[in-house]
């Protein structure tokens, strides 16, 4: 069943990738646009540093390693699930969740499987980058576990991002157009580039305990920074991903079962 | 091959509040709109049968094919399709049928017909021999190769609905529904449709199901019609016997000369002489007489009308089927024999 899954989404994604190369324009713009975007960000950090070279007992360095920790998530969220925010206000509005139900496949998939979002790869690389330059100057220490540890953040954050994604999305099938508060969600998902340590702590509060992204950079990239225990920081992401994960899918069932019993 | 026993279905919305914070406070919020779509159906359909599945809008139709489809659930009631309760088991249901909505695509926007195909075979597990066949038929019977290669955004209505029927069908299904399959279709694609339609039946006994407003798609494709109203089952019989029973009605359609004026009070006097029900009208030159063909004999009443009006040229109409139609979801099933 998983081979039947993985090998139908490379179908998809082989599709996707045939049309994004009949119109490279478009793909080298989008992963451009989202170059420059980064780029801004970055340069906003360094220039903050010019002025104050020690940001709450933060050094720069420091400050790029979460800055580039938390594209990756981001941007293997947007990477794959980029669909959630057409799913949050055009397919129940137009009618076009029938036609999953129609396919002998999940319906989730589906919509995860509509769109491979390439422009996605400019945060990622934009990531890669950055940690290929704070890496060395922070002269974090390689190990086999630290390298699996990453790995393995680095997906329950993306996880974390997609859940809440998803969550906000699957309210569609209660308010129809969910784009908003999935709009309003996402932009919080910025907050987890910066140290939660400068925030308020209500701010930091919710960051970890309502909308968890400080668990998609922050909290485990304290834990390659040397900063807080095992247990808060791997463990707490993986926890906060399994949970994120759990309340997400559950809001979808429940919402397939209210776009049951209310048509359209 | 279809079986509908007591289908019920109950939408409950809850009452939507206008404005942002509406949409929120209505996420919450305890009251309920009520409305029975489906209110209580019950047929049965054969393997091979094709049979068309009326009723004004909103009657239910589409509620009815969504709940034999495994899209929604009954609130009451039950369905199953060659075996398979379609809600349950919506995923090997699924792969037993085929779809097309005549009103939305099935098929992904960005995608090239022929990859569509091509993720369709992986999807339904076709194997590569029958897949060909398949596409080669489907490619002439629905003249598909002047599209083959564009993406499904770019073609027209009428080639992106031949497309949808090809891709229903390109797994062979053994039931096929059609939801206004040729809505806004020219008459050259319609037909190319309803062939497609009626080929594939004959070919491989798939058994149809189609909801229409196109009087030529039932009289063409459909011995076998299902009426519905307001959620409930009115009719459930043979197109033939709808015509017999309730389309007795024909008009004799007389063109008269140039400078005769016609008295149309005298010559109904004159032609209902028995006391039968005979009516007559005048339009654009035409006289119009109306009556039962089962109790006035129209060869009796011709040279009659003949003989009171000076004529040109004589045309006999029976109530078209649509007509018919129209006057059960105008006045219902009891008041209609016209």
């Amino acid at each position: 069943m998983l081979k039947y899954y993985l090998s139908m989404y490379k179908d998809f994604v082989l599709q996707y990738w045939k049309t994004l190369l009949a119109s490279k324009l478009n793909f080298f713009l989008g992963l451009g646009a989202f170059l420059v975007t980064q780029a801004g960000g970055i340069l906003f950090l360094v220039f903050v540093f010019q002025a104050i070279p020690n940001l709450n007992g933060w050094t720069l360095d420091q400050l790029l390693f979460i800055y580039g920790f938390a594209q990756l998530p981001r941007g293997l969220d947007h990477l794959f699930a980029d669909y959630l925010w057409l799913f949050s206000n055009v397919t129940i509005v137009h009618g076009e969740y029938d036609r999953y139900l129609l396919r002998p496949l999940s319906p989730l998939f589906q919509v995860i499987a509509e769109r491979f979002q390439g422009d996605a790869l400019g945060e990622i690389i934009v990531g890669i980058i950055i940690l290929c330059i704070s890496i060395p100057r922070l002269a974090l220490p390689f190990s086999l576990l630290n390298i699996f540890l990453f790995l393995v953040t680095v997906l329950a954050g993306t996880v974390i991002y997609t859940s809440i994604k998803l969550f906000f999305a699957s309210l569609a099938f209660w308010m129809k157009d969910s784009f908003p508060l999935l709009n309003i969600a996402y932009m919080f998902g910025d907050f987890a580039k910066y140290p939660e340590t400068i925030y308020i702590r209500p701010v930091s509060f919710f960051l970890s305990f309502i909308l968890p992204f400080s668990f998609t950079a922050f909290i485990p990239a304290s834990w390659f920074l040397g900063r807080g225990s095992f247990a808060w920081t791997i463990g707490g992401t993986v926890i906060a991903a399994g949970a994120s994960a759990a309340i997400a899918l559950f809001t979808w069932k429940a919402g397939q079962k209210v776009y049951d019993g209310a048509g359209n | 091959m279809i079986q509908v026993e007591n289908l019920r279905k109950v939408f409950r919305s809850p009452k939507i509040q206008s404005g942002f914070g509406g949409a929120v406070k209505s996420l919450f919020s305890r009251e309920w709109d009520e409305k029975v779509a489906v209110d209580g159906i019950s047929f049965e359909i054969k393997a091979g049968e094709i049979v068309g599945y009326l009723g004004p809008n909103g009657a239910g139709k589409s509620t009815t094919i969504k709940m034999v489809t495994g899209i929604l659930t009954p609130t009451s009631g039950s369905c199953s399709v060659d075996g398979r309760i379609p809600y349950q088991n919506r995923i090997e249901n699924a792969r037993n049928i085929g779809v097309v909505f005549g009103q939305r695509t099935q098929l992904w926007w960005d995608l090239p017909l022929t990859e569509t195909f091509g993720i369709l075979r992986k999807m339904y597990r076709i194997p590569e021999a029958a897949w060909k066949d398949r596409i080669t038929l489907l490619r002439e019977v629905l003249g598909l190769d002047e599209f083959m290669g564009r993406t499904v955004r770019t073609l027209s209505l009428g080639q992106r609905m031949r497309a949808d029927l090809a891709a229903a069908l390109i797994h062979s299904p053994k039931v096929l529904y059609l939801d206004e399959p040729t809505i806004g279709l020219d008459i050259v694609v319609k037909d190319q449709i309803r062939q497609a339609i009626k080929n594939f039946r004959d070919e491989n006994g798939t058994t149809v199901m189609l909801t229409t407003h196109d009087m030529g798609d039932i009289e063409e494709l459909c011995p076998r019609i299902l009426v519905i109203d307001a959620g409930r089952l009115i009719y459930d019989g043979s197109i033939d016997y709808l015509r017999e029973t309730y389309g007795t009605m024909r008009s004799i359609h007389l063109s008269v000369r140039e400078g005769h004026e016609v008295d149309l009070v005298l010559v109904k006097a004159r032609l209902a002489q028995g006391g039968l029900s005979i009516d007559v009208s005048w339009e654009n030159r035409t006289l119009v007489i109306s009556h039962d063909r089962t109790k006035i004999d129209t060869v009796k009443l011709i040279p009659e009308a003949l003989a009171l009006v000076p004529s040109m040229d004589i045309r006999i109409v029976d109530t078209p089927v649509g007509e018919i139609i129209k006057r059960i979801y105008r006045d219902g099933m009891k008041k209609s024999p016209a």
